[in-house]
């Protein structure tokens, strides 16, 4: 820098202005997890994506359609994880929002509109403002208060679904359009293709896991922990935890509505057991085989268990039973999951004892 | 006004008789599940699973010749050893963690499929009827009532009395009640706390045991039996306050009338939505329930 030079004494102890960040470092920025340690969870993250880019070439349509599901529950899961790993707040309820987006999809898809993004509009709106209602309840209460109020509430609400005659009763709606979902003028997605299928909601979710982990290692993240950590202390540094706890709460709710939004276009129909305890306990469930509070763990466990129940159940029909019987594992023995023990590998590996 | 009365007399007042026989069974089931929630800060979710199999053990043990009477006495007994080997297994270890509300609601939970998968193998998906030991109809005042209600009835108030006087007036129920509120100090008593756990929490799982013998003959034995049952109890035992057992007697009593009542007027299915309605509005006003919990009441 020969002007630098030229200008004189002092010029060299100035501060240099920060180079402008590249399209690239905010990429690395973004892939960068908050703590020191997660180094591995980031290779163990692009391994992930390289492996579900590579799925298509050698699936056939059956673990396609599969995969899909997998990818939908995940985000549910991934919703249970935001509120558990870092609020605190263990929900059983998290198929409400399932539920809503699903319903509420496909009765516009039905009666009102085709175009996709009006119905996200329509959906998020409706998601944020019952969570944000049944939020401030669930929240007002405390510890396993909020667990029980999210799951009686979604309990309600399979109920009212199951008992209104007018949005198909126990029956649920049948025969839900399949829109193109355009997304440039002129390039649309056709869902027909379980190809493009498959990659769109692989993409929605991966932007969407990329988009929660940005915010939750801002200040915002921090404070979350802090509150999960000492609930009492965080008011005497001037932060409500109920507005920080809603806020989560208002995410992880429309996080879970992604995967109801675009469950109605891969089955064709939606049925009240979507806002039922199974998909709001199979959620947490496998948030916990994956490892709580890492966010990819949800995704990864959501993966693992929709193909280790379809595999276990071609062999027998009691993948119930296999699946009680991880969980308990996991809960007495793994309480890390799969992430923590894969932590634990790599750690026991870099220290040869 | 004369109408009034009629309506009262043979409508509305069969249907609270039949709202009380259920509401005190349902008290028997809450009562289980709000000791065990008192003492260890456990949500049983494997406690509609444990009812369940109280409903197949006593089919079982009526198709091998033992006896209404036998099942009566037999089921609870076997339903709080598999309580207390949960306990011990499961449950014991976890209990020493910061959030073993959580980890052991999520373990219950594990175990409740596991139950219910194990259930279908050995008795499959069909309804079995369990035949109830004597028939009958009690009347009084022109009202007729099956005497075997009447029956379930005195041996849920039975139930529930001896619950009440072994927490509150024996020695035994003191150290309980002290356990709940500062364990650390009664095992600085030389009290073994964790005979106390395993005890509440096999006493709990008995209480669900007998109230599915009971109930039985009424609702027969099916698979999803404990599910829908064990989602009622939830919300008892949250409007009467999680831990309380005054407040699990009185909400039960309480939404078992709200429900009976309800489906005089509207469809059954909504009267149950009511019942958790309810429930929500109880957790909006008073989220702690309406009564204190075990130990500081």
């Amino acid at each position: 820098m020969p002007q630098a030079k030229a200008s004189g004494i002092g010029a060299e102890s100035l501060p240099k202005p920060a180079p402008k960040p590249t399209v690239g470092d905010r990429l690395a920025q973004v892939l960068r997890a908050g703590d020191a340690d997660n180094r591995q969870l980031r290779w163990f993250g692009l391994v992930m994506l390289a492996f579900a880019l590579l799925f298509p070439w050698f699936a056939g349509p059956f673990y396609m359609r599969l995969a899909i599901e997998a990818l939908l529950l995940g985000a549910v899961a991934l919703s249970v994880d935001i509120l558990l790993g870092y609020a605190g707040l263990l929900s059983l309820g998290q198929a409400a929002y399932f539920g809503l987006a699903a319903y509420v999809s496909s009765l516009m898809y039905l009666y009102v509109s085709q175009s996709f993004w009006l119905v996200a509009l329509a959906v998020s709106a409706t998601v944020a403002v019952f969570s944000l209602v049944l939020g401030a309840i669930a929240i007002r209460a405390k510890g396993v208060y909020f667990a029980l109020i999210t799951f009686g509430a979604a309990e309600i609400l399979s109920k009212i679904a199951h008992n209104t005659r007018a949005i198909g009763g126990s029956d649920g709606l049948i025969g839900i359009p399949v829109p193109s979902i355009p997304l440039l003028p002129g390039v649309a997605i056709d869902l027909h293709s379980n190809f493009a299928f498959y990659n769109a909601v692989l993409a929605g979710l991966v932007l969407i896991y990329l988009g929660t982990r940005r915010i939750l290692n801002t200040g915002f993240g921090s404070l979350l922990r802090a509150i999960r950590e000492n609930s009492s202390r965080v008011p005497y540094l001037g932060y409500n935890p109920f507005w920080y706890k809603l806020l989560t709460y208002l995410l992880a709710a429309q996080v879970a509505a992604f995967g109801g939004l675009i469950y109605p276009l891969l089955r064709g129909f939606v049925a009240p057991n979507l806002f039922g305890f199974e998909v709001s306990t199979k959620a947490v469930v496998v948030s916990l085989v994956g490892g709580i509070g890492s966010l990819i763990g949800p995704l990864v466990g959501s993966v693992f268990i929709t193909f280790l129940e379809s595999v276990v159940g071609t062999y027998t029909e009691r993948h119930l039973f296999v699946l009680g019987l991880i969980f308990v594992v996991f809960v007495l023995f793994l309480p890390d999951g799969m992430v923590g023990l894969m932590r634990h590998l790599s750690e026991r590996r870099r220290r040869p004892a | 006004m004369e109408d009034l009365l009629v309506y009262l007399h043979f409508v509305v007042l069969p249907q609270m008789i039949d709202a009380l026989v259920i509401g005190v069974a349902l008290a028997v089931v809450a009562l289980g599940l709000t000791m065990i929630f008192g003492l260890l800060d456990v949500i049983n979710l494997a406690h509609g699973d444990l009812y369940m199999l109280g409903g197949y053990a006593a089919f079982t043990l009526l198709g091998w010749g033992a006896g209404y009477w036998g099942a009566l006495v037999l089921v609870p007994i076997l339903i709080g050893l598999i309580g207390w080997g949960l306990e011990e297994l499961g449950i014991r270890p976890l209990l020493a963690r910061a959030d073993r509300a959580t980890v052991t609601l999520l373990l219950t939970f594990g175990v409740s499929l596991m139950l219910r998968d194990l259930a279908q193998v050995v008795w499959g998906t069909d309804t079995h009827a369990v035949t109830a030991p004597f028939t009958g109809m009690a009347s009084m005042a022109q009202v007729f009532v099956p005497t075997y209600r009447l029956f379930i009835f005195g041996a849920g108030v039975l139930a529930i009395g001896a619950t009440w006087w072994l927490v509150y007036r024996t020695r035994i129920g003191a150290v309980l009640r002290a356990t709940a509120v500062d364990p650390g100090m009664v095992a600085s008593f030389g009290i073994p706390i964790r005979l106390v756990y395993g005890l509440t929490f096999m006493y709990g799982c008995a209480l669900a045991g007998l109230a599915s013998v009971l109930l039985s003959p009424i609702y027969a034995v099916f698979p999803t039996m404990g599910h829908d049952f064990l989602v009622l109890a939830f919300a008892v035992v949250i409007v009467g306050g999680m831990g309380s057992i005054t407040g699990a007697v009185v909400a039960a009593l309480l939404l078992s009338q709200v429900q009976g009542l309800a489906s005089l007027w509207i469809p059954p299915v909504w009267a149950e939505t009511m019942v958790y309605g309810l429930m929500l509005l109880v957790l909006v006003v008073r989220p702690s329930g309406l009564f204190n919990r075990i130990g500081e009441d």
